[in-house]
């Protein structure tokens, strides 16, 4: 037995990322983790990795139980990881990355260059990589950076390697190059902990599996003996809580149609619509094309290909002005970074996008932008002493009640909401919901991504699902979330055809 | 609420510790020229102050400031009218202003950058213009605006406070003001919101050039000559002005009373210290010590409050 965890626990704030975190890594197998958006997977190979500590269990590595500091102290140990993110240093040459942090010395404390080009070399050359030692790392793709980690990792001479989601970022034939270099570490007998959402390309690497769900290994098994609709079974067993329950209005008019929309690397061929009245939910795992299809719509990324149409009219959206003028509305993703003006008023954020309506010739109404003011921090029910709060200071349901209403008051009827509820509290998502609503019933058409498959459930009346850049399926409000796994996680049939 | 009205203590300290530590502090010559000298800096500021609201800064304003002595005093060199000369110079400086907001805007290089170019652009323009030689064919009547009274208060006092109004006003109660305030908080918001952040951020570093136009002007008029040199490190002094004023590099804050606060801490710490003998080689120093202490008050401020 290469590796033992058991039970490891691991709390951030008052949420508790890990609960039970079981896991037995033999030498020469590749282990696959899996498991939903936060179930926990990323969190137990930090800890793994020494790049987080756990607040209970044990780790047993070679039969040693281990407490890792520090990265160091597991890179020490033999254990290397592959990171989603590549932590390399992108100005410095591929031979530089691998050695960085033990720099091969020449005496007087300088380095030995040449030395570390020879060596790179040679790795480079004994596993075919495609790679040259003194190319720099900001050039290469993303799978050549993961080829530079792996380097790094088999020059460390680790006994156990972990990839955390590698092909996230990677084209077919980049992932098939992964897959390869994959099998060959398990021939020479290293340990490989591999995580992953997209089991369908993985049986063939794959030995064992063991599947995480809200911080707990709920099952391990051999691949040879599991069916993919176990593994979703095991994955998606989260609980519905019933906190809040939609009742669907009857939908009115078209307000938007996107028809095979392309955009960029990801996007292809994207076709679908919205009607008043509706929320419709768009599901699927992280790097999917979610947050890149709200991007396109808006006009922040091109659009190269493909046809939009607002209230029947064909739009062309080259920027969020244009997006806005067409009555467009985007809450995005991450709310500091581009929703919310922190250090301002919260009266400056809510006319923000309406300015010329408390504005003639230039020069603000004030009485104007204060009843605007009260009239949506009513409306919304902002917890707040008065509309000149700073609205960096409200707590995180506020906030984004605060950026919806930006939108409200310039009167946007399509919104596009990118994980509404993101790191706010279970009551302030029930009030997100609400306004939702609220919305929808008065005619707006809005499109909901969600990485919550409960949430969109409960929210949705229909739910789209992307995988890798495709709209995969529609699903009613009433389906499943194995139904939703299925479409987000796996080549249907007919891809597999093609 | 005693830290945010640490720049208006500090100033009336100054004014009460100079008027008991020397008698010729509190005497009218004395304080007209503490004005006169202030002004063009201040005025300046004024512009610096919304360059910096929307998290930009304008390095070049030294530069522009001699530019536009000289556009001004050279057209009242060829005998045009007095305010004819004062408006090509407010003109040159809203051109060179434009200049710098339409490369920021379109190259999407960095202020920083854009107007350390610029600097070195405009100086040596001005100084191939006159080739490196004052403008001294000024008709007279062109001293009263950096030297002269109205209603017993120096013309640029009144200047001065008209320039403060208006900007404050902009500041408060126009949509630029308020997309200034809104891009330097946050730009990426503020696209998002659908505001054309290019146009208003180039209207943005006008409005500062044709401030520091002005006071290029001014700064002539007080000499009574176009100087190619004039203006040199007057950049660095708006934008202390603006951050002992309670400005933040980083955006979104900012205020005109705060800069005139600013402008006048160092317009009196620098006449306080010619008064006490004070050499001026400590002056710097002590100059540079009060920049670094406003900023860091201003910053335990803002830490304790969120």
């Amino acid at each position: 037995m290469l590796l033992e965890l058991r039970a490891i626990e691991k709390r951030f704030g008052g949420v508790r990322a890990l609960k039970a975190g079981n896991l037995n890594v033999e030498a020469g197998e590749v282990h696959l983790l899996m498991g939903e958006n936060g179930a926990g997977k990323s969190t137990l190979m930090k800890i793994v990795a020494g790049l987080i500590q756990r607040d209970g269990g044990e780790m047993i590595w070679k039969g040693q139980p281990v407490n890792f500091q520090r990265p160091a102290d597991a890179s020490a140990m033999g254990i290397a990881m592959v990171h989603q993110e590549s932590l390399l240093a992108p100005h410095l040459t591929i031979a530089e990355n691998i050695f960085l942090g033990r720099e091969l010395q020449s005496g007087f404390g300088l380095v030995n260059r040449k030395k570390m080009f020879e060596v790179a070399a040679r790795l480079i050359e004994e596993h075919h990589f495609p790679l040259k030692a003194e190319w720099p790392v900001q050039r290469l793709s993303p799978a050549g950076k993961q080829l530079v980690e792996i380097c790094r990792a088999i020059h460390c001479g680790s006994s156990l390697l972990i990839f955390d989601e590698p092909t996230s970022s990677l084209s077919d034939s980049e992932t098939d190059e992964v897959f390869k270099i994959v099998r060959t570490l398990r021939d020479r007998k290293m340990g490989v902990i591999y995580i992953t959402h997209r089991l369908d390309e993985l049986r063939a690497v794959g030995d064992r599996v063991t599947v995480l769900r809200d911080g707990e290994t709920v099952h391990t098994e051999p691949m040879a003996g599991i069916t993919t609709d176990q593994i979703i079974h095991y994955m998606v067993g989260r609980e519905v809580s019933s906190i809040y329950h939609r009742e669907p209005v009857a939908p009115g008019e078209e307000m938007l149609a996107v028809k095979n929309l392309s955009s960029g690397k990801l996007l292809k061929k994207i076709s679908f619509n919205l009607r008043a009245g509706e929320i419709v939910g768009l599901g699927g795992l992280i790097g999917a094309g979610r947050t890149e299809l709200c991007r396109a719509l808006f006009g922040v990324d091109p659009i190269d290909s493909g046809e939009v149409i607002v209230r029947g009219k064909p739009v062309q959206i080259r920027s969020p002005r244009e997006a806005v003028a067409a009555g467009m509305a985007l809450i995005p993703e991450d709310r500091g970074k581009a929703g919310l003006a922190r250090e301002l008023p919260i009266a400056f954020n809510v006319t923000m996008a309406s300015m010329d309506d408390v504005s003639k010739m230039g020069i603000l109404d004030k009485p104007a932008e204060n009843e605007k003011t009260k009239g949506a921090i009513t409306r919304l029910r902002i917890k707040c002493e008065n509309g000149t709060q700073l609205a960096g200071r409200l707590s995180g349901g506020n906030q984004q009640k605060v950026v919806i209403s930006k939108w409200l008051a310039r009167g946007a009827n399509i919104f596009l909401f990118d994980e509404p509820t993101r790191g706010i509290d279970v009551g302030a998502k029930v009030e997100v919901f609400e306004v939702m609503d609220e919305l929808a019933r008065s005619g707006a058409a809005i499109l909901m991504v969600s990485s919550e498959m409960p949430e969109l459930l409960q929210v949705a009346d229909r739910i789209l699902v992307m995988r890798q850049g495709k709209i995969t399926g529609e699903l009613p409000g009433g389906c499943t979330q194995q139904e939703i796994m299925r479409l987000a996680a796996f080549q249907t049939v007919t891809e597999e055809l093609q | 609420m005693i830290q945010r009205l640490l720049p208006f203590l500090t100033l009336i300290l100054l004014f009460v510790g100079l008027s008991i530590g020397s008698p010729h502090f509190l005497t009218s010559t004395n304080l007209s020229s503490v004005v006169r000298q202030t002004a063009v800096i201040n005025i300046m500021a004024l512009g610096m102050t919304l360059v910096i609201i929307t998290s930009g800064i304008d390095l070049s304003v030294g530069a522009i400031l001699a530019m536009g002595g000289i556009a001004g005093t050279m057209t009242l060199e060829h005998g045009a009218p007095i305010f004819v000369g004062v408006l090509a110079g407010i003109g040159a400086g809203l051109f060179w202003g434009f200049v710098n907001g339409f490369l920021i805007t379109r190259l999407k290089i960095a202020p920083f950058i854009v107007t350390l170019g610029t600097l070195g652009i405009i100086r040596g323009l001005t100084l191939i213009s006159t080739n490196g030689l004052p403008v001294h064919q000024i008709p007279q009547g062109f001293s009263y605006l950096g030297e002269g009274s109205l209603l017993f208060v120096p013309f640029v006092l009144w200047l001065l406070l008209g320039c403060a109004l208006a900007m404050h006003v902009v500041l408060e109660h126009t949509k630029l003001g308020r997309y200034a305030f809104a891009i330097g908080s946050n730009p990426e918001a503020a696209y998002y919101a659908g505001i054309p952040v290019a146009f208003h951020t180039t209207a943005v570093y006008a409005i500062c050039g044709m401030l520091t136009g002005l006071a290029g002007m001014i700064e002539a008029s007080r000499l009574m000559t176009g100087q190619p040199t004039a203006g040199q490190g007057y950049e660095l002094q708006a934008i202390a002005a603006v951050v002992i004023g309670g400005g933040s590099l980083r955006g979104g804050e900012g205020s005109v009373l705060g800069t005139l606060v600013g402008a006048f801490i160092m317009g009196l710490l620098s006449n306080g210290s010619d008064l006490l003998g004070v050499s001026p080689y400590v002056q710097q120093a002590i100059i540079g010590a009060v920049i670094i202490l406003a900023v860091t008050v201003d910053e335990l401020r803002k830490r304790k409050a969120v």
